[in-house]
């Protein structure tokens, strides 16, 4: 072996290479950029036009922008303007919907309109030899809109589908409560409901069209392959005889003042996430601390560089992403700080995502942490204008707000000389750590209590509607059982394994002085045995659950109670292919049936050939509720080592793993047979 | 009316063969002595570079009991090298005011940077320093391991149609003979546990190595600085060994296959129907892609007129071929339905198997082949306006195609595409026996009253 040195001079090149840097090369001379160039007037009509030249690819992109967004949906009529923005392109001048999209798709563009909260903007994108043809149709479906009957029909029932959807949406569902608790009567809160959506008839969307859809105020932005003199030509002659202005809308309310921090939590049974969004009502778009807020906000949630991502996702692990926002309308902002975490870490998130914010606030800002967040804001800037379509997005977005001319030209300068102490001021103002609302969208029944501890609960199922907290702790899904079949009974079953026995069960159930118990010992050759006392009340439900076991050479067990409305204990169990220690202390609704129950209670439910039941079961392995479905799927013969019997065949979904079990039709009704798909296992009634 | 017709289609004749063609693409590719191929791209049109890292390593590569490893790695490559802290990439990168990230396919895994054209030295060097160095320890594996599980909960578990569509497809292909696309890219929780640290640095030797990468450079550079510094960087990083084989011997057409999923988070039935389908450079994908445009793309195709518009039976409808990325083994042509409420999920999975029957049929309009044509050349050409969407389609072209040139001949394929071909394709693929229908069921709905 050579010496160290030696094998080094010996590897080394001859020929000097530049080395291999040990730390991030500096960054090279970088010749000043300034805002890509753009053209603008005003046409005859009121209408403003903004051009982008950019003749690299022959794309076009035009975009027009109408002050008629969702703050002019008259109230009992709310979703107005998004829907008359669906339907400008279903039937407009002499096209009916199919001939639309035919036109625009079979050129291989797009047409588009949506509404927001301020604006209705209508989108079209073309390669560039097909200008004219976006004109045309532009100029239809924005002057000429029929809204036909029909079409109107189908978009009210694809809103009321999509409304409905949105209930099982966490993300959607997060938003919609903050928007409506935060804005309280401001317009921003206002959002489509069903019975919104039913009211609003052709005559309002009529209405609608002649009052808001005029050119003064409008904004028309095109991007790409043309010239403002080709732009002016086509947009004058498509829109000939368009005029007038949309009647200036009712000053916006005053957001409501907030004085205490309050949390809205939303009731999704079974989530396995909570979503979570905190956050307020800020400024309008010119308030001259946006630029502190931009830094502040780039600082706590702007990206994966970012405080809240850093601690909550690569310190914590408790969440895939956790990010803060300021949106940035036209009237009243607000800024939001979200994070998707894990049930067990609701409230410890939530604690976090507020010292977090508080700490801006309140605690010196390191210089390092300032110039990353101001380099990156600045340095991110040209990478969002890289196609003419972005550049006339900027143009666009600072014109509608109302932002001063030179606002892109001096954006960057502006974000570059803001301080720490403008930070530290600034974050104060947009997250008020105070009284911020609290947004959270999950299992209630087991984060209410956790959360109560931080603020006050209001609680609400997804629709809206105001629910009891003391609901999370009544019977849910009543299950209906006839007690009466519950009769003091041992059965004995032989375990296959791919039809080969490989043990056995046997099961016991007795009257005791207070309910029922019911035992179980389980045998599979040297894979698992396992043996369980479940203490029952008179009422059939579960009081405690006793399980000790072995399981591929190690013990396991479960030791569980159930008492006004929670289980608590602990368990050891295998969760392969590791065992996973338990700590078990969760609400539960009082239907709610232990995994190990199910088995004795079958011959008590109401057997029948299309009987199906919901069952929440709680599976300590699990440390979860889960709702299951057990449904009667056929009636067959089945022959098992006691005998021949005819059963019902019913399926348990939504658990783990399918299991079929087999049940005499004739009362009392007796288990004969148990399967599982995709486990070749099966345990058959022996006596 | 009529006037104006004539005007759009003779402007429609005249300026098509001379504007409509994407443009060519000025590429430049070479090797480094140790196999990392380098494809340069240059455009001055503004002041932005990307950096783009394929790996020709996706879920694929995985053999029983490593599933997961490719998408782990998508997570543990931000965990820091030799000279990069962790989470300093992000750090660094986001300072420079860059854009990034990764993704992984079951036949890739994509890493990027966007910068200023000025920090192009940057990109190459976290690359570089990831490629020769990754830190695969116990506490970034345990960490991201954790970061992935809530991943999965959060694209999986909680979403509305998760596990179908991320957990589905795999079953058209069996573990015994198609191991490689029997599993799902974000694999097995329980492989992910079981895994030690060693296990994972094997897979990093055997698979991150510069023979196995192409890097592709794009936007606001100069070539010959762009080449002095990857020599600099990336020219001393060893080779490692060749790829192992991928075998998926899974023949095509051996019987219908079905599923039933019931979906806590869905509010609606929904079905999905899956056919296997040839692998990327096979000549009929043209054909395929063409097919799903018109019968499941945007509000003219097929599926959203006859299932959203003409019969109600579907809030939405839609066909897509290789959704999750285009492969170099058999991949799948996916058609799927979301039930409008109180339509039973059996007269909505046969309107749709009724719309792929209409294609075997040989009930396709030149109409139809034409707009499927203009949709797919303005797709192409929007698909090069952004410096990082010009990278990630080199690299589909080397990859999937065998030569980065294949940007600027690809295109004609997908034009000559003729009818009688889109029947013939339909016939050959949308067999019942080559397909696996997979229906949706939500939990059924709560009496009127009752808590959820």
């Amino acid at each position: 072996m050579k010496p160290l040195l030696i094998a080094v001079l010996v590897a080394a090149p001859s020929v000097a290479l530049a080395q291999y840097p040990a730390t991030p090369p500096p960054a090279e001379p970088l010749s000043p950029a300034r805002f890509p160039p753009f053209q603008q007037t005003v046409l005859a009509n009121g209408l403003k036009l903004v051009v982008v030249e950019n003749h690299s690819q022959p794309v076009l992109s035009i975009s027009l922008t109408l002050p008629a967004g969702s703050v002019t949906d008259p109230t009992g009529k709310e979703g107005l303007a998004n829907m008359a923005a669906q339907l400008l392109t279903k039937g407009a001048g002499e096209r009916s919907a199919e001939q639309i999209s035919a036109a625009i798709e079979g050129v291989g563009g797009t047409l588009a309109a949506d509404a927001g909260s301020d604006f209705l903007t209508i989108n079209a994108d073309v390669l560039s030899p097909q200008a004219q043809l976006a004109f045309d149709l532009l100029a239809d479906v924005a002057v000429r809109p029929n809204f036909p009957a029909a079409e109107l029909e189908l978009i009210k029932t694809q809103t009321l589908s999509a409304l409905q959807l949105e209930l099982s949406q966490p993300v959607a569902l997060a938003s919609r409560f903050f928007l409506s608790q935060v804005y309280g009567t401001h317009p921003y809160a206002r959002r489509p409901t069903p019975a919104s959506t039913g009211a609003i008839t052709r005559e309002d969307l009529l209405a609608f069209q002649r009052r808001r859809l005029r050119p003064g105020g409008g904004l028309l932005v095109i991007a790409g392959d043309i010239t403002l003199a080709r732009a002016r030509s086509l947009v004058t002659s498509a829109f000939r005889g368009w005029t007038g202005r949309a009647p200036a809308a009712a000053p916006f309310p005053r957001v409501p003042v907030r004085t205490a921090p309050s949390i809205v939590l939303v009731h999704r049974p079974g989530s396995a996430q909570s979503n979570i969004v905190v956050g307020n009502t800020t400024f309008g778009p010119a308030d001259p601390q946006y630029y502190a807020a931009r830094v502040a906000n780039q600082i706590l949630g702007g990206g994966p560089d970012s405080r809240l991502f850093l601690n909550l996702r690569e310190q914590k692990g408790w969440t895939y992403g956790a990010y803060s926002r300021l949106d940035r309308p036209k009237g009243v902002g607000t800024f939001q700080a979200t994070a998707e975490v894990r049930t067990e870490v609701t409230d410890s998130a939530l604690t976090e995502l507020l010292r977090q914010m508080t700490n801006l606030g309140f605690t010196p800002l390191p210089d390092s942490e300032l110039a990353g967040a101001r380099s990156a804001l600045v340095g991110s800037f040209p990478l969002t204008l890289e196609t003419a379509t972005q550049v006339a997005g900027a143009v666009a977005q600072a014109r509608l707000l109302g932002l001063p001319s030179d606002y892109l030209q001096k954006y960057r300068t502006r974000l570059s000389a803001v301080t720490a102490a403008q930070v530290r001021a600034a974050s104060r103002v947009v997250m008020q750590t105070r009284t911020p609302l609290i947004v959270v969208v999950g299992d209630a029944s087991r984060v209410y209590d956790k959360l109560s501890a931080i603020a006050p609960v209001s609680l609400f199922s997804p629709d809206g509607a105001p629910l009891d907290p003391a609901a999370l702790t009544t019977r849910t899904i009543a299950l209906d059982l006839d007690l009466a079949q519950l009769i003091p009974a041992r059965d004995s079953f032989v375990v296959t394994m791919q039809g080969k026995p490989m043990g056995f069960q046997r099961t016991e159930l007795t009257k005791s002085a207070n309910g029922f118990e019911f035992r179980e010992e389980t045998r599979i050759a040297s894979l698992m045995q396992q043996t369980t006392t479940v203490e029952m009340a008179g009422d059939a439900s579960v009081r405690t659950v006793a399980q000790t076991g072995k399981t591929q050479g190690t013990d396991t067990h479960i030791n569980i109670s159930y008492a006004e409305g929670r289980v608590t204990g602990d368990a050891l169990v295998s969760a392969r292919p590791e065992f996973r220690q338990l700590t078990i202390d969760t609400m539960v609704t009082s239907g709610t049936l232990d995994d190990n129950v199910v088995q004795a209670l079958l011959p008590a439910l109401h057997w029948a050939r299309d009987a199906s039941w919901t069952l929440s079961v709680f599976s300590a392995g699990q440390n979860a509720t889960q709702t299951m479905t057990l449904a009667v799927t056929g009636v067959e013969t089945v022959q098992v080592p006691a005998g021949t019997f005819e059963v019902y065949r019913a399926q348990m979904t939504g658990g783990p793993a399918t299991i079929y079990f087999m049940i005499t039709t004739e009362a009392p009704h007796r288990l004969v047979k148990v399967s599982l798909v995709g486990v070749p296992l099966e345990f058959l009634l022996a006596r | 009316m009529l006037t104006r017709c004539i005007c759009v289609a003779l402007l429609f004749v005249t300026t098509r063969v001379a504007a409509q063609d994407p443009g060519k693409v000025p590429v430049e590719t070479y090797t480094l002595d140790n196999g990392l191929t380098v494809i340069l791209s240059e455009s001055h049109a503004a002041q932005i570079v990307s950096v783009n890292v394929w790996y020709a390593v996706g879920s694929r590569d995985e053999i029983p009991q490593h599933t997961g490893f490719a998408h782990l790695f998508e997570h543990m490559m931000f965990q820091g090298s030799a000279h990069v802290k962790r989470a300093e990439h992000l750090q660094l990168i986001e300072r420079a005011g860059g854009g990034l990230n990764g993704s992984t396919e079951t036949d890739r895994t994509s890493y990027f940077e966007t910068l200023p054209s000025n920090r192009l030295n940057l990109g190459l060097w976290l690359e570089a320093d990831r490629m020769r160095s990754l830190a695969v320890t116990d506490s970034n594996f345990t960490n991201q391991r954790e970061a992935v599980k809530e991943e999965r909960r959060l694209r999986v578990e909680n979403r509305p149609y998760g596990a179908a569509i991320f957990e589905g497809p795999q079953d058209l292909f069996d573990p015994e003979s198609c191991f490689p696309y029997s599993h799902s890219v974000i694999g097995s929780m329980d492989d992910l546990n079981a895994a030690g640290t060693e296990d994972l640095k094997a897979f990093f030797d055997q698979h991150y190595v510069p023979n196995r990468a192409t890097l592709v450079v794009t936007g606001d550079f100069s070539p010959a600085n762009a080449r002095a510094l990857i020599e600099q960087y990336f020219g001393d990083i060893p080779r490692g060994s060749k790829a192992a084989p991928v075998a998926c011997s899974q023949p095509f057409n051996t019987g219908a296959r079905r599923k039933k999923l019931h979906d806590p988070n869905a509010s609606l039935p929904a079905v999905l129907l899956m056919y296997r389908t040839p692998a990327e450079d096979h000549p009929d994908v043209p054909a395929l892609t063409l097919i799903g445009i018109l019968l499941g793309q945007r509000e003219s195709s097929r599926l959203n007129q006859r299932l959203v518009r003409e019969t109600r039976a579907a809030v939405s409808a839609q066909a897509v071929p290789g959704i999750f990325g285009p492969r170099r083994g058999p991949n799948f042509f996916l058609a799927y339905a979301i039930a409008s409420q109180g339509v039973h999920p059996d007269s909505l999975e046969a309107l749709l198997t009724g719309e792929l029957a209409r294609l075997v049929e040989g009930n396709i309009t030149d109409e139809e082949v034409a707009k499927a044509r203009n949709a797919y050349r303005a797709s192409v050409i929007h698909s090069r306006q952004t410096t990082m969407d010009l990278a990630e389609v080199l690299q589909y072209a080397n990859l999937f195609l065998g030569t980065s040139e294949a940007i600027n001949t690809d295109f004609a394929r997908y034009m000559a595409v003729s009818r009688n071909d889109l029947i013939r394709v339909a016939k050959t693929y949308f067999r019942p026996d080559n397909s696996l229908t997979i229906v949706v069921t939500p939990p059924p709905a709560q009496p009127d009253g009752a808590t959820p």
